[in-house]
C-alpha cells in the first residue's frame, strides 16, 4: 500500500544562513529526502572578467582580493604569479618567501574558517566558529600590520610584495605560531572524536575519485576523495619545492574526510611558515617593474593551490596595457559542480553538510 | 506536617498564605473568595517567577554562551549588560509584525499566545516550599506530560499559518520528535513514580525527604533518559532539529516577527525553566536539600536548583552539533525506549521485593543505588556497543604524503589539469 | 462549580459545532482539540482528576497529532470541505441522531452521587487497582488488541 505523498519543491537560498552567500540551491523534497536539486548561481555576478579588460594590469589586482574574499592574499598571488609569467618578471627571493608565509597565513584563515563554518552547518551553535575565528582572528592582526587591511588585502604586487614586514610581525607571527598547533589540538580533541559529528558527517555527501577527477575537483575536496594531488607539490610555485611538508589525504571522500584533510592541513602550513621563516633571506621584496607593465603579445594559463583549491588565471595580452582577456578558474565553481551528484538521496540536513564541507565562497563563484 | 510558623518565616511563603486563609476564615469569607483569594495569589507569584526568569535569563543564556565561546556577551546595556533583555524587548515590541500572504491569520496570531498556556501551567504543581504548591494534584507527574503533549500541536500552529515550507518541515519534524520523545520520557518517569510509589509532586518530594536521599541516587538512568527527552522536548541542541538555525533556519517560527517571535523566545526560556523545574524536583529533591532548608528558604533552594539544571541545559547547547532527524529518532526509539523500560522492570522488582518483604528502607535503598548505578553504566556502555556504529572504528586520521605519487605532468603538455593524476589507492 | 461547568460545557459544545461549520480541515482539527480540552474540563468539575489529565494526554495530545498527520498527508486538493451529493442525507441523518441523543438523555433516570464535595485522594489509585484486580482481563486483551493494531500498521506501511 503506497501512501500518495506530494513533492516540495523548497529553495534553499539565495537567503540562507548556510549558503556562505548567496547561493541558490532549488531542491525537491519528497518528505526530508532530496530527489532532485538544482544549483543556481549568478546572484553574486560582478563581472570582474570583463571589467578587467579595461582595467591595467596592476589595477586589476584589487578584483582578486574581492573574488574569494576570505582568501585575497592567494587570489592576490595567483594572479600576481601569471602576469609575472607573462611578462617573464623576476621576483625578489625575499618576496618569494613572504609570499609563501602570506599564502599559508592565508590558508590556516580560510580553512579555520571552513572548518568553523562546517561544524556549525553540522548545528553546533556557533562555539567551533568562535573558537576557530580566535585564530583567524590573530592571523588577520598580522596582515593588518604588515598591509593595513584585513580583508580585502590587496598585498601582493607584480613583481613581489607590496610591503616588507614591520619590525613586530616576526616575534608576533613567532609566538603565533607556538601556539597554534595546541589551538589545533584543542579542536581535535572536541570535534574528531564527537559521536555526533561522526554520524553527522561520516558517509554523507560521499564523493567518489572518479567523479572528483571528473567533475575536475582539487584542494580539500580532491584530497579528501583520496587523491594525493596538491599544486604545491605538482607544480611548485614561489619557493614550496624548498619546503617539506605532507599532503594529507583522506579515505572515503565523505564530509568527515574533507573535514580532517583542512584540519590536517591547518598543522601542515603552520610547519610551511615555520620553515619559510627561518630561510627568509634578506633583500628587496619587489622587483623594478614599470608602472605601465606591457606585457609581450602572447597567452598564459596559471595556477596555484588556493585554500579552496586549484585558482588559475588565463591571461592574454595584446601587448597593451590592460588584458585581452582575463578568466579565472575558481576552484569554488567547480567544486559546486558535483553537489548535485552528493546531495540526491540525502535529506535536507545532509545536504547543508555536504555543501558546507565543500566550503564555496560566492564571490568566486559569481565573480 | 506544616509548619505553623509565623507569617514572616520566609523559609516558606506558604506561611504567609496559610495566616492569611485562617485570618479570612475567622472573618467568616466564603469558602470559594478564600480559595479564588489564595490563588490568584499563588499565580500572581507564579507569573512574577516566570516574568523575572524569562528576562533574567535571557542575560544569563546569552552570557554563559558567550563564555563557552570564548566572548563577552552583552556587557553594554547596564551593569555587566544586565539590561539588555529590556533592550532587547524594546526593540522586538518596536518592530513591525509581519504576516506573510495567504497566512491563516488567527491560528498565526494565536499560536505566540498560546505557547503560554502549557509553560505556565505546569508551574502550577511545582513544589517551592513545605506548602508552596499552587495546585498539589494527585496526578502531578501525568498532568506534567499532558501538558507537554498538548506543544507540538501548538507548534504546528505556528508552523502550518506560516504558510512556509521551511515552517512546515519544521513543524512536522517537531511532531515527530515530540510524539517519539514522549515514550522515553513517561517510561522514565514511570520508574520515578513506582520506586516513590506516588505522582504527587510534594509527594515525590516528601518520600526524598523521608528517605534523605536525592531520587537521582536510585535513578540514574531515569535521571539521564529525562534530561535528553527533556532538551528534545525544548528544541534545544543536540535536538533542536525544529528549529536548526543552519538548515531550514528558524523552522516552525521562521515567519514571526517584532514581538510575536519574542514570545516564542520567551516560551522556549521558561519552558526551559519548567523543565528544569522538574527535573529538580523528580531527582533533585526539590526544595529539600538534607537539612539545609531549616537555614535557608527552600524555595531558594529550589531556585538554585532550577539554575543548576538550566546551566546542563545551556552547556549542552554551547557544545553538541545537532542530529539528523532520523538520528534523533533511532535514538529515542532504539536507545532511550529499551534502556527505559528495562529500568521500569528493574525498579518494579526493587519495589515489589521491598513491599513484598517488608524490608527496611535502610537496607533496601542502598542497594537499589548501588545496583541501578552499576545497572545503569552497564545498559548505557552494553546498548551502545550493541547499537554502534561501524564509523567509530573508521580510521579518522588523514594518510599524510610527502611526495606526489603519480609522474608529474608534462613541461610541454598543452593542458596541466588535475584531471591528469591517477587515483591513489584508497 | 455550576459557572464553570457551564462554561466548559458551551467551550465544548460550540467548539464541536465549529468543527462541521468551518470549511478548513485544520481549523476543523484545532477546534476538535479544544473541544477536547473542554471535555477534559468538564471531568475536572467531576472530580475525576485521572480521567482529565489522560484525556488532554491521548486525546487532545496524541490523537489529535495522529489527525494532523492524515490531514497533512491528504492532498491538498481534497483537503477542505467540500459540498457534495451526500449532503442532504447526512443532514437528514445527524438530525435523527441528535434527536436520539437528547431523548435518552432527557429520558434516562440518571443515578446522582449523593456527595458532590471533592474526592481529595484522587482516583489515580482507586483505577489502578481496578485495572489490575477485577479488570484484569479486560485491560490485558485491550493490550492485545493494541498491539495487534501496531503489528498491523507496522506490516501495512512497510516497504517491500
Amino acid at each position: 500500500m503506497a501512501i500518495k505523498t506530494e513533492p516540495l519543491v523548497v529553495n534553499i537560498g539565495p537567503q540562507h544562513p548556510s549558503t556562505h552567500g548567496v547561493f541558490r540551491m532549488r531542491v525537491t523534497l519528497d518528505g526530508e529526502r532530496i530527489i532532485d536539486a538544482e544549483m543556481i548561481v549568478g546572484y553574486l555576478h560582478r563581472s570582474m572578467e570583463k571589467l578587467a579588460e579595461e582595467r591595467t594590469w596592476t589595477q586589476n589586482i584589487p578584483f582578486t582580493d574581492r573574488m574569494d574574499y576570505l582568501a585575497a592574499m592567494t587570489g592576490n598571488l595567483s594572479y600576481c604569479i601569471a602576469v609575472e609569467r607573462l611578462a617573464g618578471i623576476e621576483v625578489p627571493e625575499r618576496a618569494q618567501y613572504l609570499r609563501v608565509i602570506f599564502a599559508e597565513l592565508q590558508r590556516i584563515a580560510s580553512h579555520a574558517m571552513a572548518n568553523g563554518t562546517f561544524v556549525n552547518d553540522c548545528g553546533a551553535w556557533q562555539t567551533p566558529l568562535f573558537y576557530m575565528f580566535r585564530e583567524r582572528e590573530k592571523v588577520l592582526d598580522l596582515f593588518e600590520m604588515t598591509c593595513g587591511a584585513r580583508l580585502t588585502l590587496n598585498y601582493m604586487r607584480i613583481g613581489g610584495v607590496a610591503f616588507d614586514l614591520p619590525d613586530e610581525f616576526l616575534p608576533q607571527l613567532r609566538s603565533l605560531l607556538d601556539e597554534l598547533p595546541d589551538r589545533f589540538g584543542e579542536y581535535e580533541d572536541l570535534l574528531i572524536d564527537n559521536e555526533i559529528l561522526l554520524m553527522r558527517s561520516r558517509g554523507i555527501g560521499v564523493l567518489s575519485p572518479e567523479l572528483a577527477m571528473n567533475a575536475s575537483m582539487s584542494g580539500p575536496m580532491l584530497r579528501g576523495s583520496g587523491i594525493v594531488w596538491d599544486i604545491r607539490k605538482a607544480d611548485p610555485y614561489c619557493v614550496y619545492d624548498r619546503m617539506d611538508f605532507d599532503i594529507p589525504v583522506g579515505h572515503t571522500g565523505d564530509c568527515y574526510d574533507r573535514f580532517v584533510v583542512r584540519m590536517e592541513e591547518l598543522r601542515q602550513s603552520v610547519r610551511i611558515i615555520e620553515q619559510a621563516v627561518e630561510q627568509l633571506p634578506p633583500g628587496s621584496h619587489l622587483a623594478d617593474v614599470p608602472l605601465n607593465l606591457r606585457p609581450p603579445k602572447g597567452e598564459i594559463y596559471s595556477r596555484i593551490e588556493s585554500p579552496k583549491g586549484e585558482l588559475g588565471f588565463y591571461l592574454v595580452s595584446d601587448g597593451g596595457p590592460e588584458p585581452y582577456r582575463f578568466h579565472v578558474r575558481s576552484p569554488s565553481l567547480l567544486n559546486l559542480s558535483a553537489l548535485r551528484e552528493m546531495v540526491v538521496g540525502q535529506t535536507v540536513a545532509d545536504a547543508i553538510v555536504t555543501l558546507g564541507s565543500i566550503d564555496i565562497n560566492v564571490g568566486e563563484v559569481d565573480r | 506536617m506544616p509548619l505553623l510558623a509565623n507569617w514572616y518565616d520566609l523559609r516558606d511563603l506558604g506561611n504567609g498564605v496559610a495566616r492569611l486563609i485562617e485570618a479570612l476564615r475567622d472573618a467568616g469569607a466564603p469558602d470559594g473568595l478564600i480559595y479564588a483569594i489564595t490563588g490568584l495569589l499563588g499565580a500572581v507569584a507564579i507569573l512574577l517567577f516566570v516574568g523575572l526568569a524569562a528576562i533574567i535569563n535571557i542575560w544569563i543564556e546569552r552570557r554563559l554562551i558567550a563564555r563557552i565561546q570564548v566572548r563577552r556577551g552583552p556587557n553594554r546595556v547596564g551593569p555587566f549588560g544586565l539590561l539588555q533583555p529590556v533592550a532587547d524587548a524594546l526593540k522586538l515590541i518596536q518592530k513591525e509584525a509581519l504576516q506573510p500572504n495567504n497566512a491563516d491569520g488567527i491560528v498565526f496570531t494565536l499560536a505566540p499566545i498560546v505557547i503560554f498556556i502549557p509553560v505556565i501551567l505546569a508551574f502550577a504543581v511545582l513544589p517551592w516550599g513545605e506548602q508552596m504548591v499552587l495546585a498539589d494534584l494527585n496526578v502531578g507527574v501525568l498532568y506534567l506530560l499532558a501538558l507537554g503533549s498538548t506543544t507540538p500541536i501548538i507548534l504546528f500552529m505556528a508552523g502550518y499559518a506560516s504558510n512556509n515550507k521551511y515552517a512546515l518541515l519544521g513543524s512536522m519534524r517537531v511532531i515527530a520528535m515530540l510524539i517519539s520523545y514522549e515514550l522515553p520520557m513517561v517510561m522514565a518517569l514511570l520508574g520515578v513514580v513506582t520506586f516513590a510509589g506516588t505522582m504527587q509532586m510534594s509527594g515525590i518530594v516528601d518520600f526524598q525527604q523521608t528517605h534523605w536521599s536525592w531520587l537521582i541516587f536510585f535513578q540514574p538512568l531515569a535521571f539521564l533518559i529525562f534530561l535528553l527527552g527533556g532538551t528534545a522536548e525544548l528544541n534545544r541542541t543536540p535536538a533542536d532539529i525544529a528549529e536548526a538555525e543552519s538548515e531550514i533556519i528558524a523552522g516552525f517560527h521562521i515567519e514571526y516577527s517584532g514581538m510575536k517571535f519574542g514570545l516564542f523566545y520567551a516560551a522556549e526560556l521558561v519552558n526551559a525553566v519548567a523543565m528544569s523545574g522538574i527535573i529538580a524536583t523528580l531527582f533533585l529533591g526539590g526544595w529539600w536539600a538534607f537539612g539545609l532548608e531549616q537555614w535557608v528558604p527552600g524555595w531558594l533552594i529550589f531556585i538554585s536548583k532550577i539554575y543548576a539544571v538550566y546551566f546542563i541545559l545551556i552547556w549542552f547547547r554551547g557544545t553538541l552539533p545537532r542530529f539528523r532527524i532520523d538520528q534523533l529518532m533511532a535514538f529515542a526509539w532504539k536507545f532511550l525506549l529499551p534502556l527505559a523500560i528495562i529500568n521500569v522492570f528493574v525498579v518494579a522488582l526493587e519495589v515489589l521485593l521491598w513491599r513484598e518483604y517488608e524490608l527496611s528502607a535502610g537496607v533496601v535503598l542502598p542497594v537499589a543505588a548501588v545496583v541501578n548505578f552499576a545497572l545503569a553504566g552497564v545498559l548505557i556502555a552494553g546498548w551502545a556497543r550493541v547499537m554502534g556504529q561501524a564509523f567509530e572504528r573508521a580510521p579518522k586520521k588523514p594518510r599524510l604524503f610527502s611526495e606526489i605519487e603519480v609522474p608529474l605532468p608534462d613541461e610541454a603538455a598543452p593542458e596541466a589539469g588535475s584531471g591528469q593524476t591517477e587515483p591513489a589507492t584508497v | 462549580m455550576v459557572i464553570a461547568f457551564w462554561a466548559l460545557a458551551a467551550l465544548t459544545v460550540s467548539s464541536a459545532a465549529m468543527i462541521i461549520v468551518v470549511r478548513n480541515l485544520l481549523h476543523a482539527v484545532l477546534f476538535l482539540i479544544l473541544s477536547f480540552v473542554g471535555v477534559a474540563g468538564l471531568y475536572i468539575t467531576m472530580s475525576a482528576d485521572f480521567v482529565a489529565v489522560a484525556q488532554v494526554l491521548i486525546y487532545a495530545g496524541a490523537i489529535s497529532v495522529l489527525m494532523i498527520f492524515a490531514v497533512m498527508l491528504t492532498p491538498q486538493s481534497s483537503r477542505d470541505n467540500a459540498g457534495n451529493f451526500l449532503q442532504a442525507p447526512a443532514f437528514v441523518l445527524s438530525g435523527l441522531m441528535i434527536a436520539a441523543v437528547t431523548l435518552v438523555a432527557v429520558e434516562t433516570d440518571w443515578r446522582e452521587a449523593e456527595d458532590a464535595s471533592f474526592i481529595v485522594d484522587g482516583t489515580a489509585t482507586a483505577i489502578g487497582d481496578a485495572l489490575v484486580s477485577p479488570f484484569v482481563l479486560p485491560f490485558e486483551i485491550a493490550s492485545v488488541v493494541l498491539v495487534a493494531a501496531m503489528i498491523g500498521a507496522i506490516v501495512l506501511v512497510r516497504e517491500d
